[in-house]
């Protein structure tokens, strides 16, 4: 390979390693300087994230109505609603009762999972199929299937129960288990995620530390005590990080389920948003709501960072 | 990730120094590939949805209903879509309550409606005020045959929002009274002719329940509505109603409620329904389940569930318009009506189609009644055919003193309104909370809502 | 999520193929681990497929079969009358039409912009490029769900409500893939591609013939994950259509009843049908989407 630039370049030869002088790197990277190849993300990004959020905010600052008429400037009317508004609080509650009752299981079945499934007995293919297909479901093809397991007289999980001589439940109709049915099929539908990443850690685990520990005698409980799942901290925290992320916003399944109900008692706060935004016309008042809870959302993100930068 | 070093083509080689003219070129054909597939995506977008459904001319039709009234339509719509001038018809069928509605307000606001959908009248402040429907051309429905003296003035009255008519009524359906015939007989309170004989009175209504009660053994008067969203609202309503004191909702608050009136009604339903003579704790389906099961005289509920009672152990099916108890003859009801939902672009011929199908289809309203409702069009209601129909003719009268919901954006059919009057009702009804209290918990949600900006007007 | 934090050596992600049916994790010599492993496996594998199967078994029954009580999956006689009749109804196979022109459109832009995005980022010299990845990597924390009252208010301006490009473009910006694809791209040695460039070769015909085919694992990857998410997306493209004949399936399925109500076992048949196509394209294409899954879903790491 040549080291000698064409005559005709702008660039001068930079023979040699990376670490040349910055200068000289900047004309040869590109030889244009690169923004042609970023414009059209741009443009998409300025466009489709950008401008909404610069107009929610101004929305939330606005009695917006779904309806045809004009907005007017309310200032920080909506914010001083929403924090007077029970149906928020009630909604931040649930949200965050989902969010505790989802993720525990969906980390522990997770790591339990990509555990056994790494243990090395037969059937690989068939153990990631059965555990992680659900994940490819669209959230609907998931409710059907469970509203119909959910079904009060002949659904499944009643019929299990009154074969087993218990009392029916009702699953999506009583306010106090409403909410952990949704868990139940939010695990059965998403926990294939987080086991693939477990397994694609597990598998990227040096097996040097194992074997030592193997030959020191360690049994496989000791030795998935001390030194697996220490070597899987990292992940562990990674996937629950992303987990809560993921709870905290929970819509589709509840709205399609539910509907939020039994009276509110499942209803998140996103699904409060659309409640008072598209169903209650004030679209301004929703967008209040929506910062008031993407607040939230960067206090749990940058609070995990923080959290996961003391770790290391 | 494979980090190998990839075969290395021999770039250079081939391809020797071209010109940095064509390469930026490229690079900027390139970048704008981005921008090219934005654009790609304009042409996608509008006519895409007329265009592949392959008849143009097909009307876009919306309602929510399914089950009885769900075929009862299917039925409408066959019979409007036969012969040379029949309709192309797409009918498209959404969840009954708030999701239906928040998709048609959505599917207005984006300009894109469908040509006709079905509303509840009593959800018309909703939606004519805030541009989401558009109004009906009077001339064009006379020229099918339909006219505002065609419908009961107490349902064209809430159709019509400033000067312009923006609903056309399909059907009254009323929250009525259903009874066992053979217990009433017993019970003696069947009038000459078979039918049950005028109230008149709370004390009346009591009594009746007790009789009902002894002549079935089991209980007099039936009614669900624990968890439900709107029956113990459309019970209040129609005895409030008979009071003849107003319930009105300005906005801004306060709402003007006669709070004495009101808490003589809630104070009578308590003692309506002791859960000793009529059971108080029953939710709606297993009120229908008690009635059907033939474990109760008289059931209290919305005439579209007629056809779930033909078929039961009631032999003899009767049914009543909401027995009159106090001073003025009135019944709780509601209308499904047909709306323009708003177009950003209406062609007026499709509009035209529009109204000729509205037309027509409520002149098919016969056929709807099979499900219990009153067709709110008249010449329908004069024909011998519908005074055949039994129990149906019975109620017929409803129609003409039917009260409907309060008129305000926030109130009618499926709405957070009926819910949180619902709430203290159902306490009251349980026995958790008085009749004092219960009247003044209303009074206080509806100041909530009425206390929120308005979004339509 | 911190562009930092996840940063592990890239070297052995994945072992080889053969060592996986090893045993990378010895259970021990005891035949007791083994059992109890196997039989852990076996009782999580079958709570996961029950509900599948219980579906299957409903989809292929007569309506008045299914309703009838009992713990027998088989109440009745088989027929394969409810995906006949879904199939016949024909909405579910213009949804599924609609979800494949959305999903293939999604990912073909979504790949194209961001990986142009991120060689940019990765080799540009333009003035702002810092700033401008600063702003890329903090939206990463934007949860899109929080932007559906703006942007359908934006789709209403642009009059692009039930339109398909109201459910495409707004799906196309991926922050979080601009920068897995970036630090994908920075390491990549230059040298390889100043050697082409000193030789002459344009900057797109370098990233074409050098940088791409480089980088074919996580474009594949990156192009797999954000199809599963565009597949199966609900709430953007519920929020934004109410014509039934622009609904994807998820949309569709939930959103348009039929006139008799809830039946079951067309409810069931129609679901499966839904699921089909994904279940399809992962027993053929396993390894490709868990690796998908495993290098996108901690965002690269």
């Amino acid at each position: 390979m040549t080291t000698t630039a064409p005559a005709g370049e702008a660039a001068p030869p930079r023979p040699g390693p990376p670490g040349a002088p910055p200068a000289a790197r900047r004309r040869t990277r590109l030889s244009g300087d690169g923004r042609l190849f970023v414009l059209p993300f741009l443009v998409c990004f300025a466009l489709f994230l950008v401008w909404p959020v610069v107009q929610g905010l101004w929305m939330s600052l606005t009695d917006a109505s779904l309806t045809l008429r004009d907005p007017q400037f309310v200032g920080f009317a909506n914010y001083a609603e929403a924090f007077g508004d029970p149906d928020v609080w009630s909604s931040l509650g649930n949200t965050v009762f989902f969010t505790v009752i989802s993720c525990v299981p969906l980390v522990l079945v997770a790591l339990a999972m990509a555990l056994l499934v790494h243990s090395g007995l037969a059937g690989q293919w068939a153990w990631r199929l059965a555990y992680f297909a659900p994940y490819l479901l669209p959230v609907t093809v998931v409710t059907l299937i469970w509203t119909w397991l959910y079904q009060p007289d002949i659904g499944l999980g009643n019929e299990l129960l009154t074969s087993l001589g218990l009392e029916p439940v009702g699953w999506l109709s009583d306010e106090s288990v409403a909410m952990w049915s949704v868990a139940a099929l939010t695990v059965w539908w998403t926990v294939g995620f987080n086991f693939l990443l477990y397994l694609a850690a597990l598998q990227s685990l040096p097996a040097t530390y194992d074997e030592a520990a193997a030959l020191d005698g360690a049994g496989a409980w000791r030795r998935l005590w001390s030194v697996t799942l220490p070597q899987l901290r990292r992940t562990t925290v990674l996937v629950a990080m992303l987990q809560v992320l993921a709870s905290l916003k929970v819509f589709d399944q509840i709205y399609i389920l539910t509907k939020g109900g039994p009276n509110g008692s499942t209803r998140p706060i996103l699904e409060y948003v659309y409640d008072v935004g598209f169903t209650g016309y004030r679209l301004g008042y929703a967008s209040a709501v929506s910062y008031v809870f993407f607040a939230i959302v960067i206090v749990v993100s940058v609070a995990q960072l923080r959290l996961f930068r003391q770790e290391d | 990730m494979s980090s190998a070093p990839p075969a290395r083509e021999p770039l250079g080689a081939r391809d020797h120094g071209p010109a940095p003219g064509p390469g930026r070129r490229r690079l900027l054909r390139y970048g704008t590939a981005g921008a090219a597939a934005l654009l790609a995506g304009v042409p996608l977008t509008g006519c895409a949805s007329r265009a592949r459904a392959g008849e143009p001319s097909a009307l876009k039709v919306w309602d929510l209903f399914q089950g009885g009234d769900g075929m009862l339509m299917d039925e409408m719509i066959d019979a409007v879509s036969r012969g040379a001038d029949g309709f192309h018809i797409d009918r498209t069928i959404l969840d009954w309550g708030p999701s239906y509605y928040t998709k048609l307000a959505m599917s207005a606001a984006g300009g894109r409606a469908s040509d006709v959908a079905v509303l509840h009248l009593s959800r018309l402040a909703g939606y004519a005020p805030g541009g989401l429907l558009d109004p009906f051309d009077l001339d064009l429905l006379a020229e099918f045959g339909v006219t505002e003296k065609d419908f009961a003035p107490a349902v064209w009255k809430r159709a019509r929002y400033r000067d312009s008519v923006y609903a056309v009524p399909l059907d009254v359906h009323p929250f009525i009274v259903f009874y066992d015939k053979d217990a009433a007989e017993r019970a003696h309170l069947l009038d000459p002719s078979g039918h049950l004989a005028p109230m008149g009175s709370p004390e009346a209504l009591l009594d009746a329940g007790k009789g009902l009660a002894e002549a079935t053994g089991r209980s007099g008067i039936l009614f669900g509505h624990v968890t439900d969203t709107a029956q113990s609202w459309r019970q209040f309503a129609a005895l409030y109603a008979q009071t003849g004191a107003s319930f009105t909702l300005p906005d801004g608050g306060p709402p003007e409620i006669d709070v004495d009136a009101a808490l003589r009604v809630v104070a009578f339903m308590k003692q309506l329904f002791d859960g000793r003579t009529n059971p108080r704790d029953l939710d709606y389906n297993s009120a229908l389940a008690a009635f059907t099961g033939g474990r109760g005289g008289m059931i209290m509920a919305g005439e579209w569930e007629l056809p779930t009672f033909r078929d039961s152990a009631v032999k003899r099916l009767g049914a009543a318009p909401f027995p009159q108890v106090f001073g003025r003859p009135a019944v709780y009801a509601d209308s499904h009506s047909f709306v323009l939902p708003h177009q950003e672009n209406p062609d007026p011929a499709r509009r035209r189609e529009a109204h000729r199908y509205v037309a027509e289809i409520i002149k098919q309203s016969l056929t709807w009644a099979g499900a219990g409702h009153i067709p709110a069009y008249q010449p329908v209601l004069a024909r011998p055919e519908y005074a055949r129909l039994d129990p149906q003719s019975s109620y017929a009268a409803a129609g003409e003193t039917a009260v409907l919901d309060p008129s305000n954006w926030f109130a009618g059919a499926a709405s957070d309104f009926q819910n949180r009057m619902c709430q203290p009702l159902q306490s009251a009804l349980l026995g958790n909370t008085s009749a004092e209290k219960a009247v003044r918990q209303m009074v206080r949600e509806a100041d909530t809502l009425l206390r929120r900006p308005n979004p339509v007007a | 999520m911190s562009p930092t934090a996840t940063a592990t050596p890239a070297r052995p992600r994945r072992r080889p193929r053969r060592e996986d049916s090893g045993s990378p994790m010895p259970l021990g010599h005891g035949r007791l681990p083994r059992v109890l492993a196997g039989t852990a496996l076996t009782v999580l594998a079958v709570v996961w497929l029950l509900p599948f199967l219980w579906a299957v078994a409903t989809s292929v029954q007569s309506e008045q079969d299914v309703t009838k009580p009992g713990l027998s999956p088989f109440k009745g006689a088989f027929t394969f009358a409810a995906y006949r009749q879904i199939l016949e109804r024909g909405n579910v196979p213009t949804w599924a039409f609609n979800s494949v022109l959305v999903a293939v459109l999604v990912t073909v832009i979504t790949v194209g912009i961001s990986t142009l995005a991120a060689y940019g980022f990765s080799r540009g010299t333009f003035r702002g490029r810092r700033a401008l990845l600063a702003v890329t990597v903090a939206a990463i924390m934007v949860p899109p769900q929080l932007l559906i009252v703006p942007l359908f208010e934006q789709m209403t301006m642009f009059g692009w409500v039930d339109t398909y490009a109201a459910i495409i473009l707004p799906q196309v910006v991926a922050p979080m893939m601009v920068f897995i694809l970036k630090r994908f791209f920075d390491g990549i040695p230059r040298e390889l591609e100043d050697a082409a460039r000193i030789d002459g070769a344009s900057e797109i015909r370098v990233f074409r013939s050098i940088v791409l085919p480089l980088s074919r694992p996580i474009v594949a990857a990156v192009a797999i994950f954000v199809f599963i998410g565009a597949w199966n997306n609900f709430m953007w493209p519920f929020v934004v259509t109410n014509d039934p004949d622009l609904m994807t399936l998820p949309v569709g399925l939930a959103t348009v009843k039929d006139a008799f109500g809830v039946q079951y076992a067309q409810s069931m048949a129609s679901a499966l049908l839904a699921a089909l196509p994904l279940i399809v394209m992962f027993l053929l294409f396993q390894r490709r989407i868990v690796n998908s899954v495993a290098t996108t879903g901690l965002g690269g790491g």
